[in-house]
């Protein structure tokens, strides 16, 4: 529970003083500098230079010396000694008068100066007088409840204020213009100047010795009852949550952050910050214990004894030695004020650091990762206690001194494995966490390796995220530790995002051939693909394309057919080689064709050509075998179709020659509308297939785009193939009549009505004939329409005609050329509708001179 | 760090005054000591900064008391439900140390330990869940009979605003300032000092704007000498 906050170090011992002489006690002392005093009870003043000598084991002693000893003119006890180094001056209370004497020589000053009547005095430490060359000194006098303030010089002393007060004062500290006052029955705060008076809490005088003691500006600390030391402020507050010391306190002192007691036994530390207790020295006999200028002294009747703070950073560390985090975190923190800025900061940081190993060796995982973010941790110190886990170039130190005791995990967790796993998952989610902020900074490669280990060993599925993001992994370091864990398809990944993608493909094969076994990715051959498509290195893509197309004729094509968008326009690849490469692999091959052909729609009969062949081919094939597999004929002959209707590129004659002899009527058709060669076609469909829709769908696709007179002509052989039929089936003629009904707008009624047989009746045709009358008298109006438009215009330009000729244009010698300026010689010459008459050749020039065309132009916008 | 305002928790001994700032600022009961002198705490409340006194119940400490509420923005006045004296203590002993808090200080009267009664509220915390799971045995004490009822605590709070001579309508109602909390369960107790806790902000807010006009502005000092020429002259 305790800390080591203070060292208690003898400084005057008994024989320096009084030797053997029993009877003569300490009475008082005064440290100012390296000046200490000591007033004894037989009414002389030792003075003694005080040196503190620093050993290199840490062992603070001092060397004291002893300069004077001298009796003063009375034989009585010295009650008190105050230096005022500013004057040169001690201050020296005994036989209740205080008298002046030199610092140095412990002379009495010639003017003898002195105050008379003082049961005890202080100095004011917060002088409200600007002089530096006086002192304030406040008395309690003997007098009955009256408190006396002078102001002491070199050699005077001037009485500046008596203050009265209720009760007998028997202690006092002056703050200021504030005396803190320990009355008969209660402390007071009072203001000399206004006289306002603040009680501040009862106690007993009879009961103990008050302790007044000024802590800093404006607070005092106060012996309270139940052994408590009360904080109070002039404001008659209190900041602090009380000390608890013994009953029977003595004397305090303050050593920031300590507050230091003594009683007959004990000296006792506690913080100003968490009230607790830190420290007990066994003292016995103690009688005087007084803080001067940070040092703190304590005296028996017989022996001066200093205690010696030991350094914060000192204090700080032991805490954390005995893991009291918070403790420590507390005394750092009130620290700061002690501590230049710069060294604190370094000095905090450090400790939170320290604070943070220790919470994290106790798994206490979310205060760690707290300590370490804001004691700003260089995560490879972290990363350092697993073992392997930073990449062997590292250049990585650990920090001299350690920031932990201990030397790796197996230590801190005494090789437990679940502690070990939980520490293992803090790391991986820390990491995550740092790699991508400012903490990774400078050693990105270190955390990014010493992740990617963890996932891998974890079998971590954010292994495989951590290599395809932007990473920092060491390519070595962490090649050999994935191999180790058999993660063969990662490696793949950190090769790939080594640019190695030659290796990671190599790897990757042998995996999807079996020759390692890694089962991260069930669909890798997919994977493959669409790497390989997306990848830039045309030559890795050569290389795999036989193993890809061996493996999924149809999967494997997509490298060629699925490319991205930018390549595409550079036409790497060229088709040709392409398909020397795909000829093995007929079903590859006619999906690079219909990609090429179909997608890109790339306009060469080769390869138009080459895709109907194929596809005949394999129509005429699954035809031969004649089994149930018609899904896929249907399709195949389905896409045959559609492609010989689109394209116009591929050589019909070829085809048809191919398909003659078999019974692809229909395809067939398709060719023969290609060469024009409808009749034959039309033959086919209407008394081969007998499929009217389709002969009528003939029509309507083979005329597209080629205006009404086609189309008519084509419903026409449509109309004459069923009618001249020489059987003249029933079925024909109502097919005949069903397409003149539906189609009344696409054919020349006129013509039409000459063939119909006579014996069709009206009815039979109606919608034929209102349609086509509709059609009829419809371009009859859109030409009357017309004509009448034609007329009106027509008007339109005979009206500006007349307009024009009505005018005269006079001609004289004098009238000259707008544009020359020069009279007219001939009577030739040009006139502009806006009136301006110029030369004929002058108006032939007109374009070229600039001047003038501006003038006409603007002119002939009016008109 | 100067806090923004003080609140002070006074009330006799053994009442259950440090179990109620432990169960608000830990958020667990642990059984405490008699405190001694006085603690305190530090609360971020929004921007501001609130200290929580804890006093000594004990007499021996009594005299500390008005220090402590010395400038208080607010004081909670703890009694112990099954214990009738401990409200007569508050007013004979209690009440007068208040006359050092701040004008407008602001009151509340607080009976602590209801869980001990039998009717009260005291579903126990999902934390102390595992508490309520064993089955009931001899530790846990018999319910005792309520001795202070909550018309006992507004009368008093009436009686504190009498003593206070502040009219009933400005200060705030009896019913919003008059608590009966479980430190032992938590019942009621973040409501009771958030309650302070939002009553207290208007004063501390009053005290910056006054504060602040009392600043003395170093960068805007004029010197009114130099007025007289030199000497030389």
């Amino acid at each position: 529970m305790s800390v080591k906050a203070f060292k208690l170090v003898p400084a005057v011992e008994r024989e320096m003083l009084m030797g053997e002489k029993t009877r003569i006690n300490i009475e008082c002392i005064e440290c100012c500098g390296k000046n200490l005093y000591i007033g004894t009870n037989d009414g002389s003043i030792y003075h003694f230079l005080l040196e503190e000598r620093n050993s290199p084991s840490e062992k603070t002693s001092f060397s004291v010396t002893k300069q004077l000893h001298k009796y003063l003119s009375v034989r009585k006890a010295v009650g008190e000694l105050k230096a005022a180094s500013a004057l040169n001056r001690l201050l020296v209370l005994c036989d209740s008068t205080i008298t002046l004497v030199n610092m140095m020589n412990l002379e009495p000053i010639p003017t003898g100066a002195r105050i008379k009547g003082a049961v005890t005095f202080t100095l004011n430490e917060n002088p409200v007088n600007g002089d530096p060359f006086c002192v304030e000194v406040c008395i309690v006098s003997v007098k009955r409840r009256t408190i006396q303030l002078f102001l002491v010089y070199e050699d005077r002393v001037q009485i500046v204020k008596e203050v009265f007060t209720q009760e007998q004062p028997c202690a006092v500290a002056v703050d200021g213009h504030y005396l803190c006052l320990a009355l008969t029955t209660q402390y007071i705060i009072l203001n000399y100047n206004t006289g306002a008076s603040q009680d501040l809490f009862p106690y007993s005088s009879e009961e103990r010795r008050p302790i007044v003691k000024r802590i800093g500006r404006e607070e005092f600390l106060l012996a309270g009852p139940g052994g408590l030391g009360m904080f109070a402020t002039v404001d008659g507050i209190s900041q602090r949550a009380p000390v608890h010391w013994s009953e029977n306190v003595i004397g305090a002192a303050l050593c920031f952050p300590y507050v230091v007691a003594l009683d007959e036994e004990f000296i006792t530390v506690h913080s100003m910050l968490d009230q607790q207790q830190k420290q007990t020295l066994a003292f016995k006999d103690g009688h005087i214990l007084q803080d001067f200028e940070g040092k703190v002294i304590v005296a028996t009747s017989k022996g001066v004894y200093i205690l010696v703070p030991l350094p914060l950073e000192r204090q700080i560390q032991d805490l954390l030695a005995s893991h009291r985090v918070e403790e420590a975190l507390v005394l750092a923190k009130g620290a700061r004020r002690n501590i230049p800025k710069e060294k604190f900061q370094v000095m905090y940081k450090r400790i939170l650091q320290q604070a943070g190993f220790i919470q994290f060796a106790q798994l206490q995982f979310l205060e760690a990762k707290e300590l370490f973010r804001s004691g700003q941790l260089d995560v490879r110190e972290l990363i350092s206690l697993y073992p392997f886990l930073l990449p062997a170039s590292s250049s990585f130190m650990r920090s001299h001194p350690p920031l932990h005791e201990y030397a790796d995990l197996n230590q801190l967790t005494q090789g437990d494995h679940e502690k070990m796993a939980k520490c293992k998952r803090f790391l991986m989610s820390y990491l995550n966490e740092v790699r991508s902020t400012d903490v990774a900074n400078g050693y990105k490669e270190d955390v990014d390796t010493a992740l990617l280990k963890l996932y891998a060993e974890a079998n971590h599925e954010s292994l495989l995220d951590l290599l395809v993001s932007e990473n920092f992994c060491l390519l070595t370091d962490s090649a050999a530790w994935l191999e180790k864990h058999k993660k063969y398809f990662a490696l793949g990944l950190l090769y790939h995002s080594n640019g190695q993608d030659a290796a990671a493909l190599q790897l990757w094969i042998k995996i999807v051939n079996g020759d390692v076994q890694d089962s991260t990715r069930t669909d890798l051959y997919e994977y493959i693909v669409d790497f390989l498509t997306s990848c830039s290195d045309h030559e890795l893509v050569w290389k795999y394309a036989e193993w890809l197309l061996q493996r999924n004729e149809e999967i494997g094509v997509h490298v060629f057919t699925r490319r991205p968008q930018e390549e595409e326009q550079e036409n790497s690849f060229n088709p040709d080689d392409v398909m020397s490469c795909l000829n093995k692999y007929p079903k590859s091959l006619v999906k690079y064709l219909e990609f090429l052909v179909l997608e890109r729609r790339i306009q060469k009969e080769k390869y138009h050509t080459h895709l109907a062949v194929l596809y005949l081919e394999k129509v005429l094939h699954l035809k031969s075998l004649e089994t149930e597999r018609s899904e896929e004929l249907v399709d195949t002959q389905a896409k045959l179709q559609s492609l010989l209707r689109k394209s116009d590129l591929y050589r019909a004659y070829f085809i048809l020659d191919k398909i003659s002899g078999s019974d692809l009527h229909m395809e067939c058709a398709i060719l023969y509308g290609k060469l024009e060669e409808h009749d034959k076609a039309l033959h086919i469909l209407v008394h081969v297939l007998k499929d009217f829709a389709a002969a009528e769908d003939y029509c309507v696709w083979n005329s597209e785009n080629k205006g009404i007179p086609y189309r008519r002509k084509l419903f026409h052989m449509l109309l004459m193939a069923y009618l001249n039929s020489s059987s003249a089936e029933r079925e024909l003629v109502m097919a005949a009549v069903d397409l003149l009904n539906s189609h009344a707008a696409d054919f020349d009624a006129a013509l039409v009505l000459q063939l119909l047989p006579d014996s069709w009746s009206v009815q039979l045709l109606s919608s034929f004939l209102t349609g086509a009358m509709r059609e009829s008298i419809h371009a009859q109006r859109m030409s009357q329409i017309a004509l009448g438009l034609a007329k009106t215009e027509n008007l339109i330009y005979k009206h500006e005609k007349v307009k024009l000729k009505g005018h005269t244009t006079v001609l004289s010698d004098r009238k000259l050329c707008q544009v020359c300026q020069t009279p007219f010689c001939e009577p030739a010459f040009v006139r502009y509708p806006n009136g301006s008459v110029v030369h004929t050749h002058c108006a032939a020039n007109r374009l070229v001179t600039s001047n003038t065309n501006h003038h006409f132009s603007s002119s002939s916008g009016r008109t | 760090m100067k806090p923004d305002g003080k609140v002070v928790l006074l009330g006799d001994v053994n009442v259950g005054k440090t179990s109620l700032l432990h169960r608000y600022m830990e958020r667990r009961f642990q059984g405490t000591v008699s405190t001694v002198g006085g603690a305190f705490f530090l609360k971020q409340w929004g921007p501001h900064h609130i200290s929580l006194w804890d006093t000594a119940g004990r007499e021996q400490f009594h005299g500390l008391g008005s220090m402590y509420c010395r400038g208080a923005a607010a004081v909670i006045l703890t009694y112990d439900v099954t214990n009738f004296q401990s409200v007569v203590e508050l007013e004979d002993r209690f009440l007068a140390l208040t006359d050092t808090a701040n004008r407008d200080c602001i009151f509340a009267v607080v009976g602590n330990k209801v869980d001990l009664t039998d009717a009260c509220a005291c579903v126990p915390e999902a934390e102390d869940g595992h508490l309520s799971e064993k089955p009931i045995s001899s530790s846990v004490p018999t319910k005792v009979k309520k001795q202070v009822r909550m018309d006992d605590a507004i009368a008093f709070y009436k009686k504190i605003l009498k003593y206070k001579m502040m009219d009933e309508k400005d200060a705030p109602a009896a019913e919003k300032m008059c608590f009966e909390t479980s430190a032992k369960s938590g019942y009621m107790v973040d409501q009771l000092f958030e309650t302070v806790f939002d009553m207290v902000v208007p004063t501390i807010l009053e005290q910056k704007a006054e504060g602040s006009s009392q600043t003395v502005d170093l960068h805007n000092y004029k010197t009114a000498k130099n007025t007289q020429p030199g000497c030389c002259r």
